[in-house]
């Protein structure tokens, strides 16, 4: 069974860091993720709240929806519209941008962009290696 | 989250230890104390990475940024870092072709022990 956990964080760099310890508390909340890749996801969360952040306003917030199954989990960072142009695409005008499209690509199994209500959304997904029954959680 | 930012002076290198985690919150403390550094005509620095327990593209690009301005006065950046989750993120962007990256202090001011 799927369980979906929502956060939502101001806008702002000192909240990125609540957002890297939520998702990865809950990656350990079932098997299927070793220690290294749930250090992969922190890494992709922040990356992906850093951009959130850098693209936003004064006062608007970034969702962070977890969907945690006994075979993946996946992680929906939503921000204003454009928030995440280079994150994947490549065409980052910095050093740091070049380096977050790496890290990205390199360190989850599927990421897109997509559009989300009136913004955008960074869909992450990491898949746990024991999917199955035995990996769901206890009733 | 606390960035804990410590220098001390080893054979003519300004080693800075850095403790905690860097991120976009605390970058900037990060990149102002290395501007700082070289500012005050520390021209071998060396970044002691042995504390840090997380690091993303924004730190990265304090480390680049770090390693240019000292360069440009014909110096250089070292690093000191053997914990694999750091050494795995200089890997994938690449970097562990640009930095000189140490096993210890001792063998970076020495200028040997490169990893």
């Amino acid at each position: 069974m799927t369980q979906v956990i929502e956060l939502e964080i101001p806008a702002r760099a000192e909240f990125v860091g609540i957002a890297r310890m939520a998702v990865s508390a809950l990656a350990g909340v079932r098997p299927g993720l070793p220690y290294e890749r749930v250090d992969d996801l922190r890494i992709v969360v922040s990356e992906a709240c850093t951009s959130a952040i850098q693209a936003a306003k004064e006062g608007d917030r970034v969702t962070v929806r977890c969907f945690d199954s006994p075979e993946q989990l996946e992680v929906c960072i939503g921000a204003a519209t454009g928030a995440f142009d280079s994150t994947l695409a490549g065409d980052g005008d910095s050093g740091s941008d070049e380096f977050r499209i790496s890290l990205i690509r390199a360190l989850v199994d599927e990421a897109e962009v997509r559009p989300s209500g009136s913004g955008t959304e960074l869909r992450l997904v990491m898949r746990r290696e024991s999917a199955g029954v035995e990996g769901d959680l206890p009733a | 989250m606390d960035l804990g930012l410590d220098v001390v002076e080893r054979n003519g290198h300004a080693v800075l230890a850095v403790h905690g985690e860097v991120d976009v919150y605390t970058a900037p403390q990060f990149r102002e104390q290395l501007i700082q550094l070289v500012d005050q005509g520390h021209r071998r620095i060396v970044v002691d990475l042995e504390g840090v327990e997380f690091l993303d593209s924004t730190g990265l690009g304090v480390l680049v940024g770090g390693l240019k301005r000292v360069r440009s006065h014909d110096g250089d950046l070292a690093l000191v870092c053997t914990q694999r989750r750091i050494l795995k993120v200089l890997e994938i962007t690449g970097l562990t072709k640009v930095f000189s990256i140490y096993d210890s202090v001792d063998a970076a001011v020495a200028g040997d022990g490169q990893t």
